[in-house]
């Protein structure tokens, strides 16, 4: 791991609650183009390894550097019931510096909710508030995108949506970094996947046209090493 | 970077907005104000206790109180849906969130206030029009002082299992000096007594404002760690 060039670097990061790691020495780099699967079982440290990444919880040590802005798609929205959805993505275009009504308008278009921008987000199901979530996490257009089960709750016409963003992403040359459980929907876009075992990343490793089953079985293979 | 200012006002529009959309803290907090008033007016004998007497400190029972239901409500707004992390996310000073805050809540508190003065004024039968702008000045300038705490403590509470309760503990001390400073000035106003004998009180009043407003700015950043 060199480092040179790399979108998003983590070097030797830990994370602890109290005396309990959560996270223990992690380093990965993530470049321009590169579509990383974080696979990890419930309490494998993947929502706070994603959190550390994005810079809202600090490293008990180690580092994290990345160029350009960060977006994030988390379990929670982050958007605000009571305003509409245009609303919320004015809101966030503002604190980015894009008070840009066209860039609203075409995030609501490209994530299918341009009919429902003038409703209050508290009316919206999960699959819309996640699409609106995404929308909302690539205001800045972002270098690097971390998404923390993106596709929960999401039917397959959202998943396809979901899908199409993140391939695209891929195309501009972003990084993204994907934690999930549903491997078998993204295992076909990501280029590596890494393998996160109580804390740890175990191995980093490219996909190599695997599929989600063989993946698995890699990850009960070092999970049972460990 | 967004500027501080287009990020804190950001921050106070969208308060702004959502409680206006919403009215909750707004409707509890006047019909709080009136409750109280009207308690203070009816608990007196008029005939054993002049008005002058009781109507500071109802005054600033109302005020204080009435305030809280809208200081409790500016972080957990941020707590429902992690809107806070997207806070946090955008390239903006942590600052000038805590500035949005403060100017959000004294928006908020000097609407309850303005509403709940011209009926103070009608229960004690005040005849106070020539004294009432040095009266909004020393309500204005209490206000800035338990505001700027009452800002600070929310978002320190905001985390916690019973942020509704832990604010009223923790902030009721801090209330003391401006609320006793703010007592006596409204007690001296309102009988008529001469400029000089409220400079030293306007002067203390106007020490806590500078140190609780640059104090709670500077250690707004260490309550956002987790």
């Amino acid at each position: 791991m060199s480092g040179s060039n790399a979108t998003l670097l983590a070097r030797e990061v830990s994370r602890k609650f109290g005396h309990r790691h959560v996270v223990r020495d992690v380093s990965f780099e993530v470049r321009g183009g590169e579509f990383v699967l974080l696979v990890g079982h419930n309490g494998a440290g993947k929502t706070t390894l994603i959190r550390v990444l994005a810079g809202l919880l600090k490293p008990s040590k180690g580092t994290v550097t990345h160029t350009g802005d960060i977006g994030m798609v988390a379990h929670s929205s982050m958007l605000y019931d009571a305003l509409t959805a245009r609303e919320n993505l004015a809101f966030y275009a503002r604190l980015h510096d894009k008070n840009s009504p066209e860039l609203v308008a075409s995030l609501l278009e490209q994530m299918e909710l341009a009919p429902h921008g003038d409703r209050r987000v508290g009316t919206f199901s999960r699959g819309m508030v996640q699409r609106l979530s995404i929308a909302r996490a690539l205001l800045p257009d972002p270098e690097v995108l971390l998404l923390d089960e993106p596709l929960t709750g999401l039917d397959d016409a959202a998943s396809r949506i979901v899908r199409g963003v993140l391939t695209d992403l891929q195309q501009r040359e972003r990084a993204v970094v994907v934690a999930t459980h549903q491997l078998a929907e993204l295992v076909d876009l990501a280029s590596s996947v890494g393998f996160l075992v109580r804390g740890r990343l175990e191995a980093i490793e490219q996909i190599a046209g695997r599929s989600a089953d063989e993946v698995m079985a890699r990850y009960r293979e070092l999970a049972s090493n460990d | 970077m967004t500027s501080f200012w287009a990020a804190a006002l950001a921050v106070a529009a969208k308060d702004m907005k959502i409680e206006w959309r919403t009215k909750t803290a707004f409707a509890s907090a006047i019909v709080f104000a009136v409750l109280v008033l009207a308690v203070f007016y009816f608990a007196r004998d008029p005939t054993a206790v002049a008005a002058l007497d009781i109507a500071p400190g109802a005054l600033w029972v109302t005020f204080t109180f009435a305030a809280m239901l809208g200081l409790n409500r500016a972080f957990l707004l941020e707590r429902e849906n992690r809107a806070l992390d997207g806070l946090l996310l955008a390239p903006i000073e942590p600052s000038a969130i805590f500035v949005g805050k403060l100017l959000g809540n004294l928006a908020f508190v000097g609407v309850v206030e303005a509403v709940s003065l011209p009926l103070f004024i009608l229960f004690y039968d005040l005849p106070i029009w020539r004294q009432l702008p040095a009266l909004i000045l020393v309500i204005a300038m209490a206000t800035v002082a338990f505001v700027a705490v009452g800002t600070l403590l929310s978002s320190m509470v905001v985390r916690t299992r019973f942020a509704e309760l832990m604010l009223p503990i923790l902030l009721l001390p801090f209330l003391i000096p401006p609320v006793v400073g703010a007592v006596q000035l409204t007690s001296r106003i309102l009988s008529d007594r001469p400029l000089s004998d409220l400079a030293g009180w306007l002067k203390l009043l106007g020490s806590f404002d500078v140190i609780f407003v640059i104090l709670c700015f500077f250690l707004f950043e260490a309550t956002l760690d987790e």
